[in-house]
């Protein structure tokens, strides 16, 4: 790049450790323009990861660099950088337009009251902006966040976790107006630890487990990779023998084994399992109570990847 | 807060309604009830909750994500404090001392300015303690009324180090015989001016590093 960086987040071989416990273990990687989602399970390091590209929390090792600055004790820098954290941190006395002027104020720009109600207006908001925050629902606690985050046109946003407690409708509202930073040459990180929320922002993903990056990359590349995983499966029915005998038949399936809790089924296909297995036990009469899936968390899925 | 403010009244109303305060004693009871005891009970409970809050619900970040220098964000804090202390600590302080019928206008100018200082000195320690530790309340309680209620009781030369000891050296330096009913010894004035000068400062000082180097929930 031209500006003196080669990425506008750079992380360098970084480790944060608190006491005994490792959060973050030797990581580097570098977030380019566009959207990137920072994906794994709770407790994975994410937010600890977060927290040291906001300039928050001092690596134990390591350097982050923001727009080709180090982050830590460089307040200037937030002029360029918004900043979204996990916590529900509000002060409940302000209204929401209280509370993004403030931010406006505290980014020390020209026109306060225009920039708060561009970016109020952007988080869908106007409505409810002279309310006291205090009485805002859950997606409105963050659409008001966004909103101060966004106040001063930032050139890289940080969301943690930014669509807690949003509904179907505002995650579809948030998706197009993050599509729409990124297609001004924003770079957009946000964290999440739903694998689901994350396909529908980004495109380009850092998988973190257990403090380290367990991968990198395009999205869809890497949820073919999850996709061709084997998944463990439990069948309940009423006679388990002639279910499972029926069930090994079937392509879909790698192997069946019996126990007293029911049919644990090894698939790489369960959409194909899910469709079939009704069918041949109404075909042999044997009445299915359930199919459930039994590692369909995403720590299993995060496994399954370091594995790899 | 506010009761705490009212205590020195409540404490002087029985003498004023049974028409004792002929005899005066208010100034010792000014530095006996006031500077003793509600002025840094009022100053420890709002310096220690001007970062302590903050840190307790994570709003924190709030301010230190925004191009604020440290030092700005220190000094509103200080400021915050200091604005809304300095009235419900010194305003009763000037009243007692306005009760006393030995008091001349030089004496309650000088219980305000005292009282003044020590607010300031006190928040500016307070203030630091709601940075470093989240038992800062129990961290005032201890120095106000452990550190200077009885160790520097007992070893003089700590008076030195102690705000209580500053204002009182102040107050009788600069008025010995209206302030002589205080009924303590004290440091000299010019110990008292730079003490709780070099207190403010350097606690300011730790305050704005530590918010520089520290990790903000």
């Amino acid at each position: 790049m031209s500006n003196g960086y080669d990425a506008p987040i750079e992380v360098e071989r970084v480790s944060k450790w608190y006491g005994s416990v490792v959060a973050v273990n030797d990581t580097t990687f570098q977030v380019r323009p566009g959207v990137t989602g920072l994906l794994g399970p709770n407790g994975a390091g994410k937010t600890t990861l977060l927290g040291m590209m906001c300039g928050l929390i001092a690596p134990s090792l390591g350097s982050v660099r923001v727009l080709g600055q180090a982050v830590r004790d460089n307040p200037a820098l937030y002029r360029r950088v918004g900043v979204m954290r996990e916590h529900d941190a509000l002060y409940p006395f302000m209204t929401g337009r209280e509370f993004v002027r403030m931010a406006a104020r505290l980014q020390g720009l020209n026109d306060v009251e225009e920039a708060a109600e561009r970016a109020i207006s952007a988080a869908n908001l106007l409505p409810a902006q002279d309310r006291p925050t205090g009485t805002y629902s859950r997606g409105m606690r963050q659409r008001i966040r966004m909103a101060a985050a966004v106040v001063h046109d930032p050139d890289v946003l940080l969301l943690d976790e930014p669509l807690n407690g949003t509904d179907p409708r505002q995650r579809v509202e948030f998706a197009d107006y993050i599509g729409r930073l990124a297609a001004q040459g924003k770079t957009v990180l946000i964290s999440s630890h739903i694998l689901e929320e994350v396909e529908a922002l980004a495109d380009r993903i850092l998988l973190v487990v257990s403090g380290k990056l367990a991968a990198a990359g395009n999205y869809h590349a890497i949820r073919e990779q999850l996709d061709q995983r084997p998944f463990h499966v439990r069948i309940v029915a009423s006679r388990l023998r002639e279910m499972a005998s029926a069930l090994v038949g079937l392509d879909a399936v790698d192997s069946v084994s019996l126990d007293d809790k029911g049919i644990e089924v090894l698939t790489r296909d369960v959409a194909h399992l899910q469709r079939e297995a009704p069918r041949l036990a109404r075909d042999i009469g044997v009445r299915l109570y359930r199919i459930e899936p039994l590692d369909d968390s995403l720590e299993s899925v995060f496994s399954y990847v370091v594995q790899q | 807060m506010v009761g705490v403010a009212l205590l020195p009244f409540l404490i002087v109303l029985p003498i004023m309604l049974t028409g004792n305060n002929e005899d005066g004693g208010f100034i010792g009871l000014f530095g006996a009830v006031v500077i003793r005891l509600t002025l840094p009970l009022i100053v420890l409970v709002l310096a220690t909750s001007a970062f302590g809050n903050e840190l307790e619900d994570r709003t924190l970040s709030l301010l230190t994500t925004r191009p604020v220098p440290r030092i700005a964000i220190v000094s509103a804090k200080l400021a915050a404090t200091v604005v809304v202390a300095a009235p419900v600590a010194v305003v009763p302080a000037v009243v007692m001392v306005w009760l006393d019928p030995a008091a001349t206008g030089g004496t309650i100018a000088i219980a305000a300015a005292g009282a003044a200082v020590c607010v300031l000195t006190y928040s500016s320690i307070f203030t630091w303690a709601g940075l470093i530790t989240q038992r800062a309340l129990a961290f005032a309680v201890v120095y106000v009324f452990i550190w200077e209620g009885l160790v520097t009781s007992f070893l003089e030369g700590l008076r030195y180090v102690s705000v209580r000891g500053y204002t009182f050296a102040i107050l009788r330096g600069l008025d010995e015989e209206g302030f002589a009913s205080l009924g303590e010894e004290v440091i000299e004035l010019r110990a008292g001016l730079v003490g709780a000068a070099v207190a403010t400062a350097l606690f300011f000082a730790a305050s704005v590093y530590r918010l520089r180097r520290m990790d903000v929930p």
